[in-house]
């Protein structure tokens, strides 16, 4: 049973009493009329295989008050283009699937490119950034939702419940992001708790309070993959396309708007999803990039807030970190222990000892390159360089869907 | 015996000269294709790199010319796309020359036929692609005019000028085609005047009423626009 | 002087000649204006006779071609009565000049005339004035004229008290988009009757601007913000009402606005520079008692403007989504979805329609003549806003919305200026 504690200086959204799933989407369907919201969902091929998506595509079959939704498809043949299709023919409203390694989007792509901006290698950031073009080329959304394809515990109270705080023109928020707690028979989400929260609150010991951190650290879970956000903030975000992708986009959040529109919400009871890229790869090197990409966008948004960095800095945080995160070992096993959850306290310090290597890792190579910047540039940016490339993608979505 | 041998090579002797005429046409033929073909492709090769050489890509982009190809469903880059029409503009030019070399009348008049066309496919081009243009300036013009004055079915109003304008324009475009010249003027004038009546009667009958309740709307409106005292500048 | 300068005409040359030099020159374009031409003449001399008595001075009509007489009514016109303008000195005479103008038809083309004749004449100060004003009193010439000749001014515009609801166009887009851009607070930047320096006159003369829409109808706005953009000392004088003859009431709104905010935004292509660098507005040095005037009660259509607002929702929707996007254009759309009586259009929302129209303008999204009349619903879902919301608000509470439209058109300047390439 959840608390109804505010967190930092953001709002939550907490999971209250019985919440009517059928009054929700009763006054979504209310709302969207004139604030219509085009689901976004990144997603491979292989998820299409896997046992999370029947679920999903039965779930979104259901739900009334989407203006459509835009898959951007990775990894994709274009026989495989065409069962993905077929797969999500029983939604019976819009779905237009963007296939990422097609031919048209693939000549985009390439048109952005000679114009010189760069869009980024492939992988989710980008993928989430083409969608964001293809939903300000519709022009019909108010609101994008985002949220992945491997959740097997999926059900479309999330998306209701990630979609309302802004599609209520009562509420009004311009940005909502899920949170939930990820336990099944132990606690998972180790990047969050061994990382994430003890490095931002490491930084906040050495320099004190930063409107920035206090941001970050007002979220439950900042590397929650779904969130609610206007279509205006599609436009002018700049998102990172390495690892950093959900920590760099609260970034840009912060930069471009108030806490005070600012949100998160409960989505779940319960969530589980599959970590097909981590584990596909050596688990090292994949949670090595992770940290990495973390430190480095955190580093950047201080560093553009002001924030002085230097070796005698690091140095420091290094060590400041290593002893939250043990605190924090310490505080999580208690927990698990109460609540009867696996705990391998050994494994978890092991988490740490990589996440502390991949932290110095991270610092070097902001101290050799600070302007390292992998951030694909917004909307605003590249439509003022290439005037029509909004309607190029538009079209050659459309053909791709014929 | 010498006859019936006679009989049996003559002809074949025939044909032999014809052929010993012919080959040097016909090798001429194949080696003006082929060398044309070669030159078309160092000129598309050439004409690549120049175009690569002044960001001709980048420039069509920010112009709008790649949009235009988008909206046709055209995915190559635009150089390529020039490259391209340019090599098979010589192709043709290559094949009409090396069928020339053929010097047989009945190809040697098609060829003719061929190439006195071709200003009648430009002028079509031509009208196609200015009535597109003709067509979505007036519509927009119109559209704007009648929907600055309230009235609630300009959308409806414009898609009956912008249909009219398009039958008009393809119409001429097939005329200049001369493609079934008679059928297609007839067919046109049908259409378009079926249309125009089909409106009058719509109005005129069915919509009797309507007329009215508007004509008068627009009368009181009028008397209304003149009480409006507002000074806007 | 080019080949098709007035002054190389014979007529005018004699004139000159006989005139030499002057200290002021007032100039009224004319067209047409028997009726109330001679009003607006003699109130000129009487202003011209009690301010400046000891100082040279011309009167220039300078005239499209009329047909009515206007030239002959402007040299009879005389001031018989010196008692009643409260002076008795001797005075030098006014010097008179009715000429017809040449070049492009319209006010641009009579002003060019006034500005070489104070170019030949080397005038320190000149006035114009509209040639069908009914309320110039000879105070205005002395307000228009006074701040150049003894403050060292260089251009002075006029600031007239108008009812709340006159004005729209001015006040909701003209002003706040002037002042926001250049940084000066010019009440009225297309009043029609300013005063300004023989100094500016020159410069004015200096530039290319005689064949295009500046010489038809976008002198006023082209004045006043080349004096602002090009740093000359600006400051407002208060005349009161301005009544004169109502324009043509069949006069299209969609064709005022093209021409009026088409100049304006041409301005912007103009001067970038300087748009750009300006940060905030400062107040200008107003001149005159400010007094309130009783103005007449002005009826205004509400429910016809906004039927022409949700008709423009429905049927420019694609031409407003590309100019907009769709994220503002669904915020168009909620509004009209709005009952009469709550329909309020923010500030916001409409300072970032007119950011949008001139990005808009200036990457030639669409014709420009096509751009500016979209602009028409916008404009009337607006001013029904601005009307109701005003509805039971004084003067100066009206006013202080106004202020309120410019500090939003002020604040998001970024967004017209990150999207200006």
């Amino acid at each position: 049973m959840a608390d109804f504690y505010q967190t930092g200086i953001i709002t939550t959204l907490h999971r209250l009493g019985k919440p009517s799933l059928e009054r929700l989407e009763s006054e979504l369907m209310e709302h969207s009329k004139a604030r219509p919201v085009t689901l976004v969902l990144p997603a491979l091929y292989s998820e299409f295989e896997g046992q999370a998506m029947p679920r999903i595509v039965e779930e979104l079959a259901r739900v009334k008050y989407l203006q459509g939704i835009a898959l951007v498809l990775g990894r994709a043949s274009d026989k495989e283009f065409r069962k993905a299709k077929d797969s999500l023919s029983a939604i019976p409203y819009e779905v237009k699937i963007i296939h990422n390694e097609g031919r048209r989007i693939h000549e985009i792509y390439e048109t952005i490119r000679r114009n010189g901006l760069n869009p980024g290698e492939d992988g989710k950031g980008r993928s989430v950034w083409l969608a964001y073009g293809y939903v300000l080329a519709a022009g019909k959304s108010y609101a994008i939702a985002l949220h992945d394809c491997d959740i097997l515990t999926y059900s479309r109270e999330m998306l209701a419940r990630l979609c309302y705080p802004v599609i209520n023109s009562n509420l009004d928020y311009v940005f909502c992001k899920g949170f939930y707690s990820r336990v099944t028979n132990k606690m998972h989400g180790r990047v969050t708790r061994l990382l994430v929260t003890p490095l931002v609150r490491s930084i906040q010991n050495l320099i004190g309070e930063h409107l920035f951190l206090k941001f970050i650290d007002s979220f439950r879970y900042p590397l929650a993959g779904e969130f609610c956000m206007t279509t205006d903030m599609a436009r002018v975000n700049r998102i990172p396309w390495d690892w950093g992708l959900e920590v760099g986009s609260l970034a840009e959040v912060y930069r471009n708007y108030s806490p005070r529109r600012v949100c998160q919400v409960d989505i779940a009871e319960t969530y589980e999803h599959k970590h097909q890229a981590l584990s596909a790869e050596d688990p090292e090197k994949g949670l090595m990039k992770m940290t990495v990409d973390i430190c480095k966008s955190i580093f950047r948004t201080l560093a553009s807030e002001g924030v002085m960095f230097s070796e005698g800095f690091f140095k420091s945080l290094s060590v400041s970190y290593l002893r939250q995160a043990e605190d924090t070992i310490v505080k999580y096993e208690a927990d698990a222990a109460i609540n009867g959850l696996e705990f391998d306290r050994h494994e978890e310090a092991k988490a740490v000892e990589s996440f502390t290597k991949a932290l110095s890792l991270g610092a070097q190579v902001f101290m050799e390159n600070p302007m390292g910047t992998p951030l694909i540039p917004n909307w605003n940016r590249v439509t003022s360089a290439i005037p029509g490339i909004l309607e190029m993608l538009k079209k050659a979505v459309d053909e791709d869907n014929k | 015996m010498q006859n019936f041998f006679s009989l049996i090579l003559e002809p074949l002797k025939g044909v032999y000269a014809e052929f010993a005429d012919f080959f040097p046409n016909l090798l001429a033929m194949f080696i003006i294709i082929f060398l044309g073909i070669v030159a078309a492709r160092i000129v598309r090769a050439v004409v690549l790199k120049l175009l690569k050489a002044v960001n001709f890509d980048s420039w069509s982009d920010r112009m709008g010319f790649t949009t235009i190809m988008r909206k046709g469903d055209l995915w190559a880059k635009p150089s390529a796309a020039v490259g391209s029409f340019l090599f098979w503009l010589l192709i043709i030019v290559v094949f009409m020359a090396g069928f020339g070399a053929l010097k047989i009348r009945a190809i040697d008049d098609l060829v003719s036929q061929c190439v006195l066309y071709l200003p009648r496919v430009l002028s079509a081009v031509l009208i196609v692609v200015v009535g597109y243009i003709v067509t979505g300036f007036i519509g927009r013009a119109i559209l704007i005019f009648m929907v600055n004055r309230g009235y609630h079915f300009a959308k409806l109003l414009v898609e009956a000028v912008r249909l009219l304008l398009i039958v008009l324009f393809v119409a001429m475009a097939l005329e200049q085609l001369q493609v079934a010249p008679r059928i297609v003027v007839s067919a046109f004038s049908i259409i378009f005047g079926g249309i125009v009546l089909a409106l009058a009667i719509a109005f005129g009958v069915g919509g009797i009423e309507a007329a009215k309740k508007v004509i008068e709307k627009e009368t009181v409106e009028k008397k209304d626009e003149k009480n409006d005292d507002i000074e806007h500048i | 002087m080019t080949m098709d300068s007035i002054i190389s005409r014979k007529e005018v040359h004699d004139q000159l000649e006989k005139i030499k030099t002057a200290d002021i020159l007032v100039g009224i374009p004319s067209y047409n204006n028997a009726r109330t031409i001679g009003h607006v003449v003699r109130a000129v001399q009487a202003g011209i006779a009690k301010y400046f008595p000891e100082r040279k001075a011309v009167l220039v009509d300078s005239d499209g071609g009329s047909s009515d007489g206007t030239i002959e009514i402007v040299q009879k016109t005389t001031l018989e009565d010196f008692q009643s303008i409260l002076f008795h000195h001797r005075i030098e005479p006014v010097f008179k000049m009715a000429i017809p103008y040449h070049g492009v038809p319209g006010k641009g083309s009579a002003f060019r005339t006034l500005f070489e004749i104070a170019d030949a004449l080397n005038v320190k100060a000149c006035a114009v004035v509209d040639s069908d004003l009914r309320s110039i009193t000879p105070e205005w010439i002395e307000l228009l004229l006074k701040p150049v000749l003894e403050e060292g001014f260089d251009y002075v515009a006029p600031l007239y008290q108008r009812h709340k609801y006159d004005g729209t166009i001015t006040n909701s887009i003209i002003y706040p988009l002037t002042r926001a851009l250049y940084g000066k607070r010019v009440r009225q930047p297309i009043g029609g009757d300013f005063g300004f320096s023989g100094r500016l006159a020159k410069f004015y003369l200096t530039k290319d601007v005689w064949k295009t829409d500046v010489a038809r109808y976008g002198i006023d706005i082209w004045m006043t913000t080349t004096a602002v953009a090009n740093n000359f000392k600006v400051a407002q004088s208060f005349l009161g009402a301005k009544i004169h003859d109502p324009k043509d009431p069949g006069a299209d709104l969609s064709e005022m606005l093209y021409q009026v905010v088409g100049a304006a935004f041409d301005l912007m292509e103009t001067y970038p520079d300087s748009w750009k660098a300006a940060r905030g507005s400062e107040p200008v040095t107003t001149f005159g008692f400010q007094y309130t005037v009783g103005l007449e009660h002005v009826k205004v259509n509400v429910e016809r403007m906004v039927t022409i607002f949700r008709e423009g929702i429905k049927g420019l929707r694609e031409i407003w989504i590309d100019v907009l996007g769709a994220g503002d254009f669904g915020q168009i759309e909620e509004l009209g979805s709005l009952p009469d009586l709550k329909f309020r259009f923010p500030l916001s929302l409409w300072t970032r329609v007119v950011y949008d129209y001139a990005l808009a303008y200036h990457t030639k999204k669409l014709p420009r003549g096509h751009l500016l009349k979209s602009l028409t619903p916008l404009y009337l879902g607006k001013t029904a806003s601005f009307v109701m919301e005003t509805e039971n608000m004084r003067q100066d509470e009206a006013e202080d919305e106004i202020e309120k439209l410019c500090a939003e058109f002020e604040s998001i300047k970024e967004h017209l200026i990150n999207g200006w390439k």
